[in-house]
């Protein structure tokens, strides 16, 4: 039967994982630019601890803060990650189509008006609140429902892949034999699934004490980040970001013609995603005792292992092929080494900054640990988008550009995470706020300079990300067809092909 | 086994029990109140709440009957029509385009900022959730009614057209009344009577104009009509956002007579 639809109709009424694919990366990168502009912005006022430079108040800062993170996990990383593992997965597994196609629209829609709601709310002075509680306590409110339909959207979203990977894949592949980036959107869907209905929870209770009476009192609006900021820091942002090891394994494994042990890889990122779960770190409630509080640290530390275990399970078959590397594969498998050379340094950093003694728990270091965590995931995104990048659009794409991107990306985190990492040890808090008491630290030459080379890497990421998404505008309008497969990589995905859309 | 009118009344009671609950906790409801039905505590806006709780007990009510009558059974199905149900075509499951997500979406997203807008708007996406609810499933109970796609969408319409159509010509004079009513509400006396006679004379000229072409497209007379109908809606809009006109009251403060001042 003839397709009678119109191209508005058949954007808004896709069920078909690939757009849905593209729908997701595109949000994501919008969402990674607003990010970014937030986080900029944060920068360049902390340059001058003395005094409000761009922002009028200490609250105002907050909510750029703020922003830039909630912004960074829920509007970018995930979704990014989301909408990789909704393209690339049903193929790897066999699966024609995702097994809930219309629940997957569905995540994407809600996701995506969460998604506009939150930035509305920051923008309309509410956010998660201030610390003065000067915000708009309406648009607090709105905030906070946007926060909860995005997490309806991820939670969609995952349930429909995990599904796929376990009920839709072909026979005779068992879960111990699908690809690494399966394996590792399993394990991350599992814990996602585990994790986002507790921030949801903690969502619903502080917008219920907002709206509700008396009695039902968790804070107030003072607090609201207090609540929620568990989601958005160690541990759980190795969770956000655990399907990056997967990514990078079959980059890596295709670039050297030569497969992983599975069993101590998917160890490892069965481990990463465990130890990542981040759901009891509630900074809000009483940890009690501290015995308690040592233990929680100790919790914390032991991300190094599975880190451990990830360097040997990458770095051991390369050593002995390293003549079989496929020259072919540079761009991704720069991009893939350089996200897990963030990742790594983002677990030692988090490793470092649970030291009890050395008192960073609260400090800039905080910062550049989740920079760096984070902008892994976003490099591995990159990464991704050279290796697949022509399975999901469906033309050849270019890959010097995307390489551009990612340097660029990737130096600005490592500058930005080097200067807040050493800027820690001066004692300037993670929030700085508008003054040096606030700040925590005096305004000497020396904090100063740090905080002007973390100036610039947040510059440099910005202009990675702008980098990235005209790469992408430029490749979407490209009129070269994609070669079928650029890798010699024998994965399923390559060989698949989904069905095409009924009308 | 539980039948599939089951789980889908089982599921509604839940979330609107879920949904009942969370509108007491957010309109000042006491800690047990929204819990009890009101038995220990005040349960909030007690008009949504009642409404959410009234669609709990009738979801838990059709969920047992469906169980009862075991609904959606292929087996009872057959015996009931003595159809042989190995010779049934098998029905293909769409994997195709569907509006449904993006309007459920904006159905929930409706709701989830009349939560912190006005409860106008909190009703307005449950209403448009409640409809696509409705829509959707009996799309979805069509899909797999035969293996035929063309005779599943003639089921499909044979049911709910009778429905659609009226409600939506309800819906639909409802709204025009109550945008033109505001636009002669806010415009001078003198005024509302030529926007009436303006307004009549040009739809009386396009509707002959119409009636002497025939064979204008269809798509012509449906771009006329609904340029037509979004210049009512949105000057009833702006003429409900600038008020009525005064009015001044003959026979005291609250006498049902009133006479009307020019300006």
């Amino acid at each position: 039967m003839k397709n009678e639809s119109t191209v508005v109709e058949r954007i808004v009424t896709t069920t078909e994982s690939g757009t849905l694919s593209r729908y997701w990366m595109v949000s994501a990168l919008v969402g990674l630019l607003f990010s970014s502009v937030a986080g900029l912005l944060v920068s360049l006022e902390r340059i001058d601890l003395s005094s409000a430079s761009i922002f009028s108040t200490a609250d105002d800062v907050f909510q750029f803060w703020t922003a830039h993170r909630v912004a960074l996990v829920l509007i970018a990383v995930l979704p990014l990650m989301v909408g990789l593992a909704t393209a690339i997965v049903p193929r790897q597994v066999g699966a024609s189509r995702l097994v809930f196609p219309k629940m997957s629209a569905f995540s994407f829609w809600v996701w995506l008006f969460g998604a506009l709601i939150i930035i509305t709310g920051f923008l309309a002075n509410g956010g998660v609140g201030t610390p003065e509680a000067t915000s708009e306590t309406q648009s607090v409110a709105l905030t906070l429902v946007g926060v909860l339909l995005t997490i309806i959207g991820l939670c969609g979203a995952s349930t429909s892949v995990l599904t796929t990977i376990v009920a839709g894949r072909v026979s005779g592949i068992s879960l111990l034999n699908i690809p690494a980036f399966s394996w590792s959107v399993l394990v991350a869907g599992t814990m996602w699934l585990a994790t986002l209905p507790v921030l949801a929870a903690n969502t619903v209770l502080v917008y219920v004490d907002m709206r509700g009476r008396a009695p039902v009192n968790f804070g107030g609006e003072a607090v609201v980040w207090e609540q929620l900021s568990w989601a958005f820091t160690h541990p759980q942002v190795y969770l956000w970001v655990l399907p990056l090891l997967g990514i990078v394994a079959e980059i890596v494994s295709a670039a050297f013609k030569n497969k992983m042990s599975n069993p101590l890889l998917f160890t490892a990122i069965g481990l990463t995603g465990f130890a990542g779960f981040g759901a009891y770190a509630q900074t809000y409630f009483d940890i009690g005792t501290p015995v308690f509080e040592e233990s929680f640290s100790i919790i914390q530390a032991f991300i190094a292992i599975p880190a451990v275990l990830l360097v040997v399970a990458f770095i051991s078959p390369k050593i002995k092929d390293v003549k079989g590397f496929d020259k072919q594969t540079t761009i991704p498998t720069v991009l893939a080494t350089l996200s897990i050379v963030l990742l790594l340094h983002g677990v030692v950093v988090g490793a470092v900054h649970v030291i009890g003694p050395l008192e960073l728990a609260t400090k800039s270091t905080v910062s550049a640990q989740i920079v760096l965590t984070l902008g892994a995931g976003v490099l591995a995104g990159m990464a991704a988008f050279s290796w697949w990048g022509e399975l999901l659009i469906g033309k050849s794409i270019s890959q010097r550009k995307i390489l551009i991107s990612g340097l660029i990306f990737h130096f600005g985190v490592g500058i930005f995470a080097v200067a807040d990492f050493l800027v820690g040890f001066t004692g300037q808090n993670d929030f700085t706020g508008v003054s040096e008491f606030a700040a925590g630290t005096d305004n000497s030459s020396w904090v100063e300079t740090l905080n002007i080379i973390s100036f610039i890497g947040s510059l440099l990421i910005l202009l990675g990300v702008i980098a990235a998404i005209a790469t992408s505008v430029q490749n979407a309008l490209s009129k070269t067809p994609a070669s079928g497969n650029p890798w010699g990589a024998d994965t399923l995905e390559w060989e698949s092909k989904e069905k095409e859309e009924v009308a | 086994m539980l039948t599939t009118g089951f789980k889908l009344w089982f599921g509604l009671l839940v979330a609107t029990f879920t949904a009942a609950v969370f509108v007491g906790y957010t309109t000042g409801g006491t800690e047990t109140g929204p819990l009890t039905l009101g038995w220990k505590g005040a349960v909030g806006n007690h008009i949504a709440y009642g409404i959410l709780m009234m669609a709990a007990t009738t979801s838990g009510l059709l969920a047992i009957l469906s169980q009862s009558f075991r609904d959606a059974d292929a087996e009872a199905a057959a015996e009931i029509l003595e159809v042989d149900i190995d010779k049934v075509p098998e029905a293909q499951i769409s994997t195709g385009s569907s509006p449904w997500p993006l309007f459920t979406a904006l159905g929930v997203v409706t709701m989830a900022v009349g939560l912190v807008a006005h409860p106008f708007v909190f009703g307005t996406g449950l209403i448009i959730s409640l409809v696509i609810a409705v829509e959707w499933t009996m799309t979805n109970w069509s899909e797999r009614a035969t293996g035929d796609s063309e005779k599943n969408r003639e089921l499909k319409e044979g049911l709910l057209r009778p429905i659609e159509i009226p409600v939506l010509g309800l819906v639909g004079i409802g709204v025009i009344v109550v945008a033109v009513s505001r636009i002669l509400l806010a415009a001078s006396v003198l005024g509302a009577v030529w926007i009436a006679t303006v307004v009549g004379t040009i739809i009386f000229l396009t509707a002959y104009f119409i009636s002497k072409r025939p064979s204008i497209p269809r798509g012509v007379v449906q771009g006329i009509l609904a340029v037509g109908f979004i210049a009512v809606i949105v000057s009833g809009i702006f003429a409900a956002i600038n008020g009525e006109r005064d009015f001044h009251h003959v026979g005291g403060e609250h006498g049902d007579s009133h006479m009307e001042e020019d300006h």
